[in-house]
């Protein structure tokens, strides 16, 4: 891993290249609404708030849209023809993403290539490079550094920005994705100096975010498992409206449903939308038996499936503590307050506040 | 090709089984694939009707019979609704296979009851004509199975076949009041025939599938009868969408039923959540 | 406060109810409480932080809620209307609740502001709002309160659009919709949405594609949008809910404004005054129906 530093301007500079090369690059950006920011294709580095609010949606869209093509099929006199979906992209550069967003994409690397790769996720990886930028821990609801990641995590970026002084980014170069970035584009990366600098802004904004929620979460796997059946669940979920919300804006969540939708006569497409355990019909049979037939149920599945059945199967908790699910729920519904008292019911409140 | 492009598949036969319940035998356009095609007994597929969506049904024919597969359905939605009304020389689409098998390799040198009730017996037949097709590497054959009606009996053929066989015993049941005047089988629900039937247990294997309140009250008879939870397997359903493994949906506790099932042997499924 | 506490704890403790629906402090604002035991009555408040319509908590499809038992929920005079609502079609029986009004001065546009409310903090719905108490009540608590700081900016911006042409009107909505990723937070939320199997979800056939893309966009909010037409009291849930921010309340407002001026009905929390559009009248001032 090697540190490259660059000024603001050299940033801007780095930018104005990769538009006028035909490199899409995406970044937190202004939208109609000043108090928010969106991930979003800049024009100019101009457009992108670095520094501003952390965008309420999280960058997976642009590895796992809303609404996707999978296929297209064609009626014809004899049969059925199919049609190839791209599963190959332009290149395109994420730029200012927060440690939380990036480290949900290197999680989700493992359910979509589970056994069967998914070509469609891994061609719009393949496609993008990340550099991300380390952040100050936003407000209370972040508690990145609980489960296992921090302000200025590493996972799944290309290139670690980390804002240092007089206006400048440290930049760890983390792959060799970040190196080739860096090589074709040398003229805007000096040489580093100032590490210290960048110290005390990470501990600062790792102590902030540490204090919000100080326990492990690693370590509710096994309770979790073992008390299916607890009374925590029969009445923790009872506000919550099952709307998805949170799964909307979650950047780990990636239930989806797959519908075929006819586009004329004779053909159509066959397309993958987003989902949500949290939507009344998500489980329910052709019989109309629902094994998840109540909000409880539905609310215990999604901490299982984020605490405990992935994390036991890929190794990773299915959850970067990005807060957002907290901040959207229109219902007060608040993840890092229910993984406190699961905490608590698991004697498993250890302070921590290391970052990887 | 992406990893949710199917198969293209010609309907080759459809069989009404009963009222709402039809079998396809669908041969690979393809014959490339239909010459390579291979898959386990156990396994299931996603089949579309294209402009209607895609349906989960086991693979219901054996892997010992190459260059075609078998389906059986009950109509009881929009894609299964549609896929009823297609007929012999239309398309559909399958994706597959997926999931896990039955233990068919590790029956051999043992008795292996087969016991379905319903459109139950779709999953199973897979692994009786497996185990058929290579009938001496097993010992007894005990099949059990049982309808609400003479009516609702699929595979009437295969049963006649099998009961006429002097190398597997066949105990076919209907429900009080679905028998026709001629019933010559029993009367009763599938766990209680079980009781009756009494097959030998020891080092034996079981396979069950039909309605969960079937399966529900079989596995306490086989238990009772001496048979080892790890030797009865069957097959959970559960709603799902991409069938490998990654839209989430029919995630039950910590497995996934389309990569950890669909076959689970009954000491699995004890350990699995009561969400069923 | 201290009324609407020891209110709720005698009707738990003499059994009247099962649970009382209130508000509560959350970690990040007021949100909503489901109070089941006398001594936890402490926790519920009401301020102008309580934005959340509780009743919602009563639709029949809320199967976690309605098993707890015979519910209280506290309500301002929007919230009584969405109450009024469910049972003039017949989803909550009158007797079958008990309604615990609340006197309202407005609410902040967010549970987690400040309970401050200025003409910036004030929500769309309470700047416009005359309604200082519910007529649908069991019990009435709390002061009487000020009026709203009164704003109509949602006004002025449903009229600043209604000056531009339909295809100027048509290129802003397709902006806004762009956005909606079809999570259907819109509809969990609304007390109104009450139906089992909403139209949305049914395939055979397809009325609405579930794609989150325009043309399955649009027939979404357009149908959410006319399913409420007089019948949608205003709480401001939806847009609330929106995570992506789509200004769903000018539709509903607009709708409203329409709903008023073509049957001169405006929403009551008086259960006997039926909705315009799902009501036959013999004097109906639409000529086609007669």
């Amino acid at each position: 891993m090697s540190t490259r530093i660059l000024t603001k301007a050299d940033l801007a500079g780095l930018v104005a290249d990769l538009l006028s090369a035909g490199t899409r690059v995406v970044a937190p950006a202004r939208v109609d609404n000043p108090q928010v920011a969106a991930y979003r294709p800049i024009a100019s580095f101009d457009e992108a708030r670095l520094d501003g609010p952390l965008p309420p949606r999280s960058p997976k869209e642009f590895f796992l849209p809303p609404t996707e093509v999978l296929l297209r099929w064609q009626k014809k006199k004899d049969g059925i023809e199919l049609q190839e979906v791209a599963t190959e992209h332009p290149k395109q550069v994420i730029l200012g993403a927060r440690p939380c967003d990036v480290a949900a994409v290197e999680i989700l690397d493992k359910v979509m290539g589970w056994d069967y790769r998914d070509e469609l996720w891994f061609g719009r990886r393949e496609a993008t490079t990340i550099v991300s930028l380390a952040c100050r821990g936003v407000d209370k609801s972040c508690f990145c550094t609980a489960v296992g990641s921090g302000p200025d995590a590493q996972k799944g970026a290309d290139i670690l920005l980390v804002p240092s002084d007089g206006d400048a980014y440290l930049a760890q170069i983390l792959t060799p994705k970040g190196q080739a970035l860096v090589e074709a584009h040398a003229q805007r990366f000096g040489e580093a100096s100032g590490a210290e600098a960048a110290k005390s802004f990470r501990e600062a904004a790792t102590r902030k975010v540490a204090s919000n929620l100080p326990i492990e979460a690693t370590k509710l796997s096994g309770w979790l498992a073992d008390n299916y059946e607890h009374e925590l669940w029969k009445r923790l979920a009872m506000r919550c409206h099952g709307c998805g919300a949170c799964a909307a804006v979650c950047p780990t969540c990636h239930c989806f449903d797959i519908v075929d939708e006819p586009e004329g006569i004779d053909r159509g497409v066959r397309r993958r939308n987003w989902d949500t355990c949290q939507a009344g019909k998500f489980t329910v049979h052709a019989s109309g038996h629902n094994p998840r037939g109540t909000q409880n149920e539905r609310f215990r599945q999604r901490v299982l499936h984020k605490f405990s059945i992935y994390p036991k199967r890929f190794g990773e908790l299915l959850c970067t503590g990005c807060g957002r699910c907290a901040r959207a729920c229109p219902a007060g519904m608040d993840l890092p307050e229910i993984l406190g008292q699961i905490a608590k019911l698991a004697g498993a409140g250890v302070p921590t506040g290391g970052t990887k | 090709m992406n990893l949710y492009q199917p198969y293209l598949m010609r309907i080759e036969e459809a069989v009404d089984e009963t009222p709402d319940t039809r079998t396809f035998k669908l041969v690979f356009q393809d014959p490339k694939v239909a010459e390579s095609f291979d898959f386990q007994a156990g396994q299931f597929g996603e089949y579309s009707a294209f402009g209607e969506g895609e349906s989960t049904f086991c693979i219901a024919s054996s892997p010992t019979r190459k260059g075609y597969i078998e389906c059986s359905f009950k109509e009881a939605g929009k894609v299964t609704g549609a896929l009823r009304k297609l007929g012999v020389g239309d398309t559909i689409g399958f994706r597959g296979p997926y999931g896990n098998r039955f233990p068919v390799g590790q029956m051999e040198g043992h008795d292996v009851v087969f016991i379905a009730g319903g459109i139950g017996l779709a999953p199973v037949r897979c692994a009786i004509w497996n185990v058929l097709d290579q009938r001496e590497k097993v010992g007894d054959v005990t099949i059990v199975y049982g309808a609400r009606s003479v009516g609702d009996l699929v595979y009437k053929r295969e049963l006649e076949g099998w009961a006429k066989r002097s190398d597997v015993k066949l105990w076919q049941a209907v429900e009080p009041g679905g028998e026709a005047p001629d019933w010559k089988g029993e009367i009763g629900l599938v766990p209680a025939i079980v009781e009756k039937a009494a097959p030998r247990s020891a080092d034996a294997f079981a396979v069950v599938c039909g309605p969960p309140i079937m399966i529900k009250l079989t596995l306490p008879v086989l238990e009772k009868l001496g048979f080892s939870e790890e030797r009865v397997f069957t097959t959970l359903e559960n709603r799902m969408k991409c069938g490998l493994g990654k839209c989430g949906r029919c995630n039950i506790g910590p497995v996934y039923v389309c990569k950890d099932g669909p076959v689970f042997s009954a000491k699995e499924l004890k350990a699995l959540p009561q969400e069923l | 406060m201290k009324e609407l506490r020891q209110i709720a704890a005698k009707l738990l403790t003499d059994g009247a109810v099962k649970v009382v629906i209130g508000w509560e402090e959350g970690p990040r604002g007021a949100r909503a409480a489901f109070v089941t035991r006398p001594e936890d009555a402490e926790r519920l408040i009401f301020d102008a932080r309580c934005v959340q319509n509780l009743a919602t908590y009563l639709s029949p499809r809320r199967r976690h809620v309605v098993g707890l038992g015979k519910a209280a929920v506290v309500a301002k005079p929007c919230d009584a209307k969405a109450i009024a609502g469910l049972i003039r079609e017949s989803q909550v029986k009158r007797e079958d609740v008990v309604i615990l009004g609340v006197r309202c001065g407005g609410v902040v546009r967010e549970p987690t502001m400040p309970a401050s409310l200025t003409a910036e903090t004030v929500a769309d719905r309470c700047g416009i709002c005359e309604t200082r108490e519910p007529t649908l009540y069991d019990h009435l608590i709390g002061e009487p309160q000020p009026e709203p700081p009164r704003v109509t900016r949602r006004e002025e911006q449903i009229a600043a659009l209604m000056q531009k042409t339909p295809q100027e009107r048509f290129a802003f909505w397709s902006q806004q919709l762009e956005r909606c990723i079809r999570c259907h937070a819109c509809r969990e939320v609304c007390p109104m949405c009450f139906c089992e199997q909403c139209v949305a979800d049914k395939t055979r056939p397809v009325w609405i594609e579930s794609s989150s893309h325009p043309r399955a966009n649009f027939a979404w909010q357009m149908t959410r949008v006319m399913h409420q037409a007089g019948r949608c009291v205003d709480c401001g849930e939806c847009e609330r809910a929106c995570p992506v921010g789509i200004p769903l309340n000018l539709l509903t407002r607009y709708t409203a404004q329409s709903v008023e001026k073509r049957f001169g009905h405006k929403p009551s929390d008086d259960p006997s005054i039926a909705a315009p559009i799902g009501t036959f009248r013999s004097d109906d001032s639409q000529e086609f129906i007669r």
